[in-house]
């Protein structure tokens, strides 16, 4: 396969293209560091040593709250009615391996034991540009959870930073080939023109995943847990900024006293109603048994049930937390505890 | 013919005062406007402002709320209270955007059948002629059913 | 800073209390809420520019769980929210044990140094830089220039809005809001064990992400919040879309003060607003 590169200019020609044909474009507009809907291809802006935004764009294809059906009663009977499709297909550009990841991870979780449609339609037709990342804080620990900066799983295409604001493009799977051959006119095949840029600091590894592995399948009982959550507040900042949790709550809303929708809506398992039952029981009724099965289920259950790690290492949860209660310390510790025993 | 715009209005009205002196005025056969929803509650100190967001939520384009006068409640202070609360949530409204005439006060007693009849045209005739709440109508864009091409599907 | 640590070990060795809620570092420099329970663990306890944390939230969570004083750290403003909780009746005075700090202002961005443009709006008008009564005081504090009050311009171009105006304004805010909660779980006065978001029989406030949903939850929180908040801005600092809940709060704060004459967190034998009336209060409003 040839090496192709692009110049970020005739890139954004490309972006004006996509939304000249309405596609639906999801990317960092210049002087924001947060995925917006871009509706002009030259503000679009690629920069791979931002900090990664505070959010995560699984908005864009698991939406924060999305209507399932709406119904109307009709004296005896009820009429139910789909909800509009957005036809428009979706295309992330300028995804950092840490985001681009995480949707074939929570694509298991939505396609287990029911083939949740919703999401399905829009990951389906959509297309994820990656882009290789320079960025390095003391939250970052992608390399840990088996990514990378240069990681392509997830993106369709991916770019990587060459000299003189260039890409070396790459397609990672056929939808991005078809890409790559839909608007050839706008690549240059002369690979070898202008050299990488080197990432300045490279992510070192912060804890062996297999250690951690283990010591939570062992140590479910420890007394580990009865301190490492208790600074959270259980709001559910985290799970919603996190590129990989998914969990969702179902309501049915009224608009009138005959009409009404039953909406998908985020949840968390911080909260303290989340496994609340109707006779009253809560078997996680406080916020250190709340935050083990944070980590449990993102370190431990997740790999056992779909052999994925459901976490990419991003370190958005850590940096928005309100208490600034670090999910890479807890991992270290547990590591550290793990490597005692 | 274009339908002309009735405002919808909510009343919540305390059960020993204003109720009352709303019944009087229909028992006196007095002539009033029927744009008016009243929802009885034991006392004006019940009266959450939780209640007038569903109200408006619900396609309202007006509320009032009234109850006996101060001093004259029927559980001594219920109504003391009340006031206080009003007067945190209407500015409280008001500062992000939900006029003071879509939110309406009165002390009307028992026996003030005329006065009743009086607050409440005149609260139907301000909304009238503010128009229909419809920014906050829009606010329920999500959850009303969509203008569909198809039709329903039918379920039992 | 020292002294701050020999407070609290003495505190902790002489059992005085049985834990302190306080600040302590993490590797990455971090500051952050920690709990001391022994005097080794008061050696990580720390107070400087950037313990921005508003403590006074873990009070309701901790004081039920054993007996003994519970010891906790706080600056002038984090005062106010511990005045409040015993104002409402959520702890009593004899059942703390107050550390309190001189401060001279904390950090806006947590993650850059603490400099006059980068310090809370509340600092610039912090009357309470001691607070005002406690167990021990540590901390000698320096005085700093701080940020200028750039929210009062937001608030006058607001007032000077139509209605329509105002509520496009707002829902254009509120259409942000992801429904975490993060304002309710880190303000010291949301301590209702359920809060009224989460009744669904009947649900008065969807628990959806809608418009609707949004403008309900954020406007009965800010109403919930009169005459009851301290101005600590941890809403504000919590939420994770930048959404500007202390225009509302300090809007309810200024209310409170102007038809009042009521401040919440001054005094902890002061009746609260809501929970209190006059005869003699204002109705002009009233038909």
């Amino acid at each position: 396969m040839e090496e192709l590169i692009i110049s970020t200019e005739n890139f954004k020609k490309i972006v004006q293209e996509l939304l000249d044909k309405e596609f639906k474009v999801i990317g960092i507009p210049e002087g924001e560091n947060k995925y917006q809907e871009i509706t002009d291809g030259n503000k679009l802006s690629l920069h791979p040593e931002a900090a990664p935004t505070n959010s995560s764009f699984k908005g864009y294809f698991f939406p924060k709250s999305e209507p399932i059906f709406f119904y109307k009663q009709n004296h005896s009977s009820v009429d139910l009615f789909d909800p509009i499709e957005d036809k428009k297909g979706i295309v992330v550009i300028g995804a950092k391996p840490c985001d681009a990841s995480a949707l074939p991870i929570i694509s298991k979780v939505f396609n287990w034991d029911y083939k949740d449609d919703l999401f399905n339609k829009r990951y389906d037709s959509s297309l994820i540009i990656g882009m290789s990342c320079h960025y390095k804080d003391d939250y970052c620990f992608c390399v840990s959870t088996k990514g990378s900066p240069e990681n392509t799983k997830g993106s369709d295409v991916f770019l990587t930073s060459l000299e003189n604001n260039y890409f070396k493009v790459a397609a990672i799977t056929p939808k991005g080939n078809s890409f790559i051959k839909e608007y050839a006119k706008y690549f240059e095949k002369d690979g070898k023109k202008y050299k990488p840029v080197e990432r300045k600091e490279a992510i070192p590894e912060h804890f062996n995943y297999e250690k951690v592995k283990t010591w939570l399948d062992n140590n479910f009982e420890n007394e580990f847990w009865d301190t490492a959550g208790e600074m959270c507040l259980g709001c559910a900042q985290c799970a919603f900024v996190c590129p990989t949790c998914h969990c969702f709550d179902i309501v049915d809303e009224q608009c009138s006293s005959c009409e009404g929708r039953r909406a998908k809506n985020w949840d968390a398992c911080q909260f303290s109603l989340f496994t609340k039952h109707a006779s009253g029981h809560n078997p996680r009724d406080n916020q250190e048994k709340r935050y083990r099965q944070r980590i449990s289920h993102k370190f431990k259950y997740y790999k056992d049930k779909f052999d994925e790690i459901l976490c990419t290492g991003c370190g958005r949860c850590a940096r928005g937390c309100p208490v600034s209660l670090d999910i890479l310390q807890v991992v270290e510790d547990i590591n550290a505890l793990a490597e005692k025993s | 013919m274009e339908e002309k715009f009735e405002p919808k209005i909510v009343a919540f009205v305390c059960n020993w005062c204003t109720y009352t002196g709303a019944d009087l005025a229909g028992t006196s056969r007095l002539k009033q406007e029927a744009n008016a929803r009243l929802i009885r509650v034991p006392c004006t100190g019940r009266i959450d402002p939780v209640f007038v967001i569903k109200a408006f939520e619900s396609g309202a384009d007006g509320v009032l709320i009234s109850g006996c006068h101060p001093g004259d409640c029927h559980y001594n202070a219920g109504n003391f209270h009340a006031r206080r609360r009003w007067t945190m949530f209407k500015n409280l409204l008001e500062f992000v955007g939900i006029d003071s005439t879509r939110l309406q006060f009165s002390w009307v007693s028992a026996s003030e059948g005329k006065k009743w009849v009086s607050i409440v045209d005149g609260v139907i005739d301000s909304v009238r002629a503010k128009g229909p709440f419809t920014q906050y109508k829009k606010m329920n864009k999500a959850i009303e059913i969509p203008v569909q091409t198809g039709e329903g599907v039918s379920a039992k | 800073m020292n002294e701050l640590k020999q407070i609290c070990k003495d505190v902790l060795t002489e059992k005085k209390a049985r834990l302190i809620i306080g600040y302590s570092e993490d590797k990455n420099k971090r500051v952050k809420p920690f709990i001391a329970r022994t005097p080794e663990d008061a050696e990580k306890l720390v107070f400087n520019h950037h313990a921005v944390n508003n403590l006074a939230v873990y009070i309701s969570r901790f004081k039920n769980n054993f007996e003994g004083k519970i010891g906790i750290v706080v600056k002038g403003c984090d005062l106010k929210a511990v005045t409040a909780l015993i104002q409402e009746s959520q702890v009593k005075r004899e059942d703390l044990y107050i550390i309190g700090v001189n401060c001279s202002g904390v950090v806006r961005d947590i993650d850059q140094e603490f400099s006059k443009d980068n310090s809370q709006i509340k600092c610039k008008y912090c009357q309470t830089k001691t607070p005002p009564y406690f167990d021990a005081i540590a901390e000698e504090s320096k005085e700093f220039e701080l940020t200028d009050d750039d929210q009062q311009e937001l608030m006058a171009k607001i007032e000077k809005m139509s209605a329509e105006e105002r509520l496009d304004f707002w829902n254009e805010q509120f259409e942000k809001c992801i429904k975490c909660y993060a304002c309710r779980q880190v303000c010291p006065m949301c301590y209702c064990e359920q809060c009224i978001a989460e009744k669904s029989e009947p649900q008065w406030i969807d628990s959806s992400a809608t418009a609707r949903g949004n403008f309900a939850w954020n406007t009965i929180r800010a109403f919930h919040m009169a005459g009851r908040c301290i101005g600590c801005h941890e809403c504000e600092r919590a939420c994770p879309m930048d959404i500007p809940l202390t225009l509302l709060t300090r809007k309810m704060g200024m209310v409170a003060s102007s038809e009042f004459g009521y401040r919440p967190g001054m005094s902890i034998d002061e009746p609260t607003l809501i929970g209190s009336y006059s005869t003699s209060d204002k109705e002009d409003f009233i038909k």
